[in-house]
Parts: C-alpha cells; structure tokens; sequence
C-alpha cells in the first residue's frame, strides 16, 4: 500500500495502481474518453490531466502509477482550463453534428464531458474536412467524421475479443480507424461481436438496429444471461415500450466480462421470424386458432400415460426441463438431435472452468467449432495468442480457429483420441511433433473438447490433462446443456413406440432433420415461439415466449448457476415455457415438480464443480 | 432606470431558434415587463436602433456577405452579443455545406435539383451577396454568450433573456446546455 493525498485528504491504495483508479475508488471523478476499464491504459486523449506535485505539466491520470506521498489535485481551475483545451482540440479534429447523432443528448462520453465542463460552444472550429462513412457491415456503421481516435475499439476488438480487426492508418491529423488492411469493414475479418460499439465513448460506431430507439436514461435495463449458448454470458438487455433498444454485454459478469458475440448482441435484434400469437389447434387436417382451454382440451383427449414422449430444446430454463420430465417420465425426455453424453462413463468432475483459460500457456481444442458455436469462449482462446499461449487445433474438417493456430492437425474422421494419446506420449509425428513438443513446455495448458468429441476422445483429452496437470473443459450445445446431460436427456430419441410428442422449441428453429424424425408421430404438440414448418404440422401448438421473456435458471457449460431474467412482457396470450407445460400438467392432473433438478445436484456428481450465484 | 432593450436578427437558419423563443408562451408578457423588446424578423421593427441596444440576440451561421452585414450591424449596435442555437454557435446545418466548393452547391441549387434542369442559371447578378464558408457567429465578431440547442429549449432561452433583462449574466450549467 501507499499513502496518497487527492484534494487535500489522504488515501491508502495499493501500490500498481493508477492515480485514476485510484481516484475512481475513492469516488473522486476524474473525466476520461481513450480510457476503459477493461483495456489496457492508453493515455491517449489527454482529458484526465491531473496536477501532481514535483511534475512541471499536468500528467495524464489513467497512466500515471501511484507511489508513496504523491499530492495530487484533480479540482482546480487550472485542470479545468486544461480539460477544456483538450476537448476544444477534440472538437476541431472532426464533424460532430450533435443534433442528429443517435448517442446525443446523454450517450455520448464526449458530449457529457463538454457539458461537465461547461462548454457552450468550441473555441477552435473544425476546419470541415471531410471523412468518409463506412456503411457496409451489416449491423455496424462506421462515422468516422465522429472518431476521436481513442482507440478504445482497436484496444477491445484485439485484447478482448483476439480478433485484431481494428487499427489505424495514416498519420496526424489524417489518422483513421481501419478495417485489416483497408477494406470496408464489411468485408473485412470482423465476426460482428460489437464489443467495438460498445466501448466507443462518442457516435463514431453506430449501431444500426439500435440508433434512434431511445437512448440509455429513456430505457429500462435488465442485467440477464443470453441463452444463446452454453457459455452463459452476462448480458443488459435495455428496453423502452416493451422492445429490445439494444443488448449490452454486461461488464460485471464474471463469465465474460463484458464481452459477448453476434449472437448475444446482434442476432436478437434481426429477428424476422413470425411470432406464435395465439394456441392452435387443427381442425379437419387445418390449423384453426384456438383458445388455451380448448388446446389443452385437445391435448388431454389424446394423452395416454406411458406412450407421450418429450424432445426438448437444451436452451430451457431448468425448471421447465424438470416438468417436462415429470409430465412424460425421465426416461422419455430426449433433447432435440442430441448426439448423446459421451461423458457419462468418465469419473466426474474432471473439467475445469473457463476462468482457467486465463493463465493458460498451451490451449489444445478438439471436436469443436469455438467461433461457431460457442465464440466468446473462442475469443477467450484467440485473445491469449498475443502473449505467447500456443493453440493446437485438432479436427477433421476445416475450422475457423486455423487461421491463428499454432499448429493444426487435422487426422481422419475419428482419429482424434488416438491422436491426442500420441501427442500426450511424446510419440507423434511430423507437424504432431511440434504440437508435443508445444505441450511438453507447457505449465498450464488446458483442452478444450466440443460437442462432436467422443468418449474416447475426452478420455484421452482428461488423461492428458492429468500428465500435464492441465484442465478440461467441455462446450457441448445449448445454454442449459450441461443440465440436460446431467438430467439424462441426452440421448438417442426413441419415437417408434410413441402415440404422442410433445416437442418444447421455444426459440429454436428446427431442422429438416427433426420435423422428417417427427412424420409419422401420430399426434405433435409442439411449444414454439415462433411460427415453423414444425409448428405448422402440429396437431397443437403453443405460443410459449422468446427468451427475453422467460426467467429461470440454466447451468453454464462449466458449473455456474445463472438466473435468466425477463427483460420484456410476452404477447398477451403467449406463456413462459414453464406455465405452458405447467397448464398441460394441471390440465392432465400430473403433479410436476420445477426445483427437482436442484436435489438431484446435490446426490450426484455433475461432470465440473457446481458454482452459486 | 429604463427597460433594457433587446434586439434579434437572423442569417442562415431555420428559425427554429425564433420560433423557440415565442414557445416561451405566456412568459413572454413577463419578458416585456422586464425588457423593451426592439426589433425582430417577427416584428414590425426589423433593425436594431441606430441608438444601439443592451442585448442582441442573432440564430443562424454566417453564410454570405450579407449574413456579414447582418452580424456587424448587430455588433455595432448591441452591448451583450447572444449566439442563439447551434447554427450560430456552431456552424450548425448550414455548415454541412462547407464539405463542398460554393460551385457545387450553388450548381446542385440551381441546376441539378429535382424540379431544375440544364437550363437553370446561377444568379450572377453583381448586386446580390456573395457566397462564403459557412461560419459560427464568434468567428466573425467576438460574442458575449453561447447559447447552443437545435433549437435552445424555450425554458433556457427565457432564463437566459430575464436574466439579461434583469442585468445578470446567465450561467448555462448542467441541463441548462444542450447541443441538439
Ligand atoms: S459523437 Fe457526441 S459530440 Fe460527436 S456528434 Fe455525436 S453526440 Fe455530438
Ligand atoms: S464487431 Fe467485434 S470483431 Fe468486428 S471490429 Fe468490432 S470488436 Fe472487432
Ligand atoms: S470509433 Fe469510437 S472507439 Fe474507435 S477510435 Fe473512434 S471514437 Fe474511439
Ligand atoms: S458466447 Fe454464447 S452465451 Fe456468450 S453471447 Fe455468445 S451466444 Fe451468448
Ligand atoms: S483517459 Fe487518460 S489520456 Fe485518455
């Protein structure tokens, strides 16, 4: 610790601290734009200038290491004076036309210093030069006539998301952000995350399905999980009138600190699929709107105990899982093309936490698509190559994360396990040689193995882990994933000797591949929220909500137990997942039971430690 | 003592700024127990006294030798020089303009819109005004007060003339300012 005097009182703070973190602690503001929390300090823009004792020029705070007795002042008139220049300078750089700027009037980080300092108009104009906009990503415009040039996006799309899009070219005053090496940023690497919009403190980076749908002190904010994958991101999902304005990454959850990718932040926004408004039931081989009662009426005539099967989406709330499998029986709830729990003959726990991945030196990924199915996790992998962590892709067919593996192997379909034993022994091959060899140095490495990883696979990956005393972590699919292998769901879907299923898609599209598995069931209800070709071959349907509209708790893909919260209402006559198959129980006189999941935790052991919120 | 007087004027705006200020509504009746409002572009009266006034208000950027005029004239006459909305205090609009030549706006004015042809003249006429950069009021004249908003607010733009009225010098803080 060291002793410090901001503003004429006296503080003790860790030493390595900055004199803004500092501050920021003690709850003294001091204004910032280059700055974030989460970044690396830039010291770049100049408007956290603070006066130190003994130093000739204010110094910039967000860079500035604390040590023993400094005196510093972040009040005086002459700090404002200097915050006030710095802005000015800011101001002349680039065209800001505040009135017609969708982050204006409360979002924009340099407006509101402006106005902290009082600024009523800017004492050296701009000189009107023009800079282009970069209108072609999809959900991303980039208004360069905005940028200060921060870099707060360089900083973010490169040590958060490992994606090192960003950067800038040119020189002085002629300075412009760049995709790669000069393309529009829509045909640039960029895997669309927005964390660049995120932390951009001015309009420069517009967000095209949030711009002009109400600004943040007009919204309502919900901090959640996105149930997009088994991840289990924190997200904020600010709203107004009961619609989405736009889906923040949330920087105080633990899992991911903020960062999200397309599908949390983007995906949700797009949505163009019809929404299920009202039960419907069919009528003489036609879908006819129908009314709860009628519907579950039409369910009951059809029920018969004991021959009703359940697939089950892997992205529901715990709760609506464990009432599904008292309705039908454990033993009948299968999840949608569940590839099976190859994990279920392993001793458990044997995997890790993603959090382990941080101090990771050799990361060796096996049987998953990261950028694919489960990104941020992936961005954890990429952001780590920059420090010298090596990453060996094992997989048969081609993956995004070749471009920055170290080495990639791909054997032949199935011949992952033995691969990996080899690289394990010390005894493989040609480029295998140098993956060994990468292993061998490693102190920390940690295996991460996917939903296409089989028994022996893991096995080997687990075994490797133990020679190298590393870690194993499994994505598998859907938010609740890890629940649903855990419940036994994950298996092969018996439907031969079924009357009746009951199918809870929720937000889920099904595949061809389901609705063929589904044609010759005799009778489908089918529990969606949007409207499908499934839905439209069932013989009830059920207007069940979107995952904004759904609480309950899912299980992430390394023991942590999240909360989703409803940020928005559902249509009027649509329920949650849990009061639909609530209602069909009560409606059949089944008692079900949400919280059962929860003693079945207790009595067995679940394949990595189970963390509490 | 007598009533303070106020005069306003416009250049390159919409006025907006103007039509702000009659938003004040009722408050207006106290705005002329305080001051003796003069001329403005909405009133018979359109040029501030020769005599000169206490307050001069003026909306809209500096776009031509004529909006010049407009603006020295008002310095000339006033004590206390009000820039009234972003237009003045800014550039605002107008001043997207400044990304082209004067040639090409005046060609895409007179030319090349949608309701004009190739036979459309650019007037040349040596006694209009001729065109500039776009330009904030306090780059022409040195200005006493900022009042930025597109439009100010009205409640602003009244606390900010009773002050005056009143012989204070407004202080524009917190929600007081705001640039859109
Ligand atoms: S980025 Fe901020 S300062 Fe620039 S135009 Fe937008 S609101 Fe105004
Ligand atoms: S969206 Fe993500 S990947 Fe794309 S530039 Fe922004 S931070 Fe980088
Ligand atoms: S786009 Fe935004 S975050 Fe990036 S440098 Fe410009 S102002 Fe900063
Ligand atoms: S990684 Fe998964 S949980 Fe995180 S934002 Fe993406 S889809 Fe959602
Ligand atoms: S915040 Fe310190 S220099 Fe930008």
């Amino acid at each position: 610790m060291v002793n410090i005097t901001i503003n004429g009182t006296s503080y003790e703070v860790p030493e390595g601290y900055t004199v803004l973190k500092a501050a920021t602690e003690k709850g003294i503001h001091i204004p910032t734009l280059c700055d974030h929390p989460e970044l690396t300090p830039y010291g770049g823009c100049r408007l956290c200038l603070v006066e130190v004792d003994g130093f000739r020029t204010p110094q910039p705070s967000c860079t500035l290491p604390v040590s023993n007795n400094m005196v510093i002042r972040t009040d005086t008139p002459a700090i404002h004076e200097s915050r006030k220049f710095v802005l000015s300078l800011i101001f002349s750089e680039r065209n800001h036309f505040c009135p017609y700027c969708q982050v204006s009037g409360g979002d924009c980080e340099l407006q509101n210093s402006a106005y902290d300092e009082g600024m009523t108009y800017w004492p050296i104009q701009p000189n009107w030069k023009n800079f282009p906009v970069d209108a072609s990503h999809p959900y991303i415009i980039l208004e360069h006539n905005r940028c200060i040039l921060c870099r707060r996006c360089v900083r973010a799309c490169g040590e958060l998301v490992g994606n090192f899009t960003l950067g800038v070219e040119e020189r002085g005053a002629n300075s412009i952000l760049m995709a790669d090496l000069g393309v529009p940023l829509g045909e640039s690497t960029c895997v669309s995350c927005g964390t660049c919009v995120q932390v951009c403190p001015t309009g420069a980076l517009i967000d095209r399905w949030s711009a002009y749908r109400g600004r943040e002190e007009e919204s309502k904010s919900q901090k959640t999980i996105c149930t997009a994958c088994s991840v289990g991101c924190g997200i904020e999902v600010f709203t107004r009138h009961n619609n989405i304005v736009k889906i923040y990454g949330d920087w105080d959850a633990a899992i991911n600190k903020g960062v999200i990718c397309e599908k949390g932040r983007f995906l949700p926004m797009v949505e163009k699929r019809e929404r299920v408004l009202t039960p419907i039931v069919k009528q003489d081989g036609k879908p006819k709107a129908a009314t709860w009662q009628n519907a579950l009426e039409a369910i009951a005539a059809k029920w018969s105990k004991g021959e009703v099967a359940a697939l089950v989406s892997d992205r529901l709330p715990a709760e609506t899982l464990s009432f599904v499998s008292h309705l039908v029986g454990s033993d009948k709830v299968s999840v949608i093309e569940s590839a099976g729990d190859a994990t279920s003959g392993l001793k458990k726990p044997f995997e890790g936490k993603l959090a382990d991945l941080k101090k990771s030196d050799c990361v060796v990924v096996v049987g998953t698509n990261l950028a694919e199915d489960h990104e941020v996790a992936g961005f954890f992998v990429k952001r780590l190559v920059p420090s010298g962590t090596s990453v060996i892709l094992i997989d048969s067919e081609s993956n995004p994360l070749d471009q920055v593996a170290d080495v990639v192997l791909k054997p032949a379909k199935g011949g992952e396990a033995a691969l990996l034993q080899l690289l394990a022994d010390g005894k493989a091959t040609e480029v295998a040689a140098k993956a060994a060899e990468l292993l061998a140095k490693a102190s920390n490495p940690v295996f991460i193995y996917g939903k296409s990883a089989s028994e022996l696979t893991i096995k080997a990956a687990v075994e490797a882990a133990q020679k190298f005393h590393g870690v194993v972590l499994g994505t598998r699919g859907g938010a609740n994933s890890l629940l649903t292998a855990f419940l036994g769901m994950e298996k092969e879907t018996q439907l031969d000797k079924a009357k009746a299923v009951l199918i809870v898609l929720a937000d889920d599209e099904p595949s061809q591949k389901l609705i063929h598995q589904l044609e010759k069931v005799p009778f489908k209800v089918v529990l969606a929220a949007y409207h499908s070709q499934l839905s439209a071959q069932a013989d009830v349907v059920l207007p069940v909500a979107m995952w904004a509209e759904e609480s309950g708790t899912f299980i992430s893909m390394d023991g942590h137990v999240q909360q989703a919260v409803a940020s928005i209402n559902p249509p009027e006559e649509v329920k949650s997942s849990k009061e639909a198959v609530q209602e069909i129980a009560s409606r059949l006189g089944i008692k079900v039971n949400g919280e059962s999941w929860k003693d079945l935790l207790k009595s067995k052991a679940v394949v990595t430690e189970i963390v509490e919120a | 003592m007598a009533k303070p007087k106020i005069s306003s004027d416009w250049m390159g705006g919409c006025a907006g700024c103007h039509m702000s200020f009659l938003d004040m509504d009722e408050r207006i009746i106290k705005l002329v127990e305080l001051a003796d409002l003069r001329s403005t572009p909405i009133t018979d009266l359109k040029v501030p006294d020769e005599s000169g006034v206490d307050v001069g208000i003026l909306e809209g950027s500096v776009m031509n030798t004529a909006n010049e005029e407009v603006v020295h004239r008002m310095r000339e006459r006033c004590k206390i020089l009000v820039a009234l909305g972003d237009c003045a205090v800014f550039g605002g609009v107008p001043a997207m303009r400044n990304f082209f030549t004067i040639e090409e706006t005046l060609r895409r004015g007179y030319v090349e819109t949608e309701s004009t042809d190739e036979n459309g003249k650019v007037p040349d006429d040596p006694e209009l005004c001729k065109q500039t950069r776009v330009r904030a009021v306090h780059e022409v004249v040195p200005v006493e007060l900022h009042v930025p908003g597109c439009p100010p607010d009205p409640d602003v733009i009244f606390y900010v003339l009773s002050e005056l009225a009143q012989g204070r010098m407004p202080e524009l803080k917190g929600d007081k300012i705001n640039w859109h």
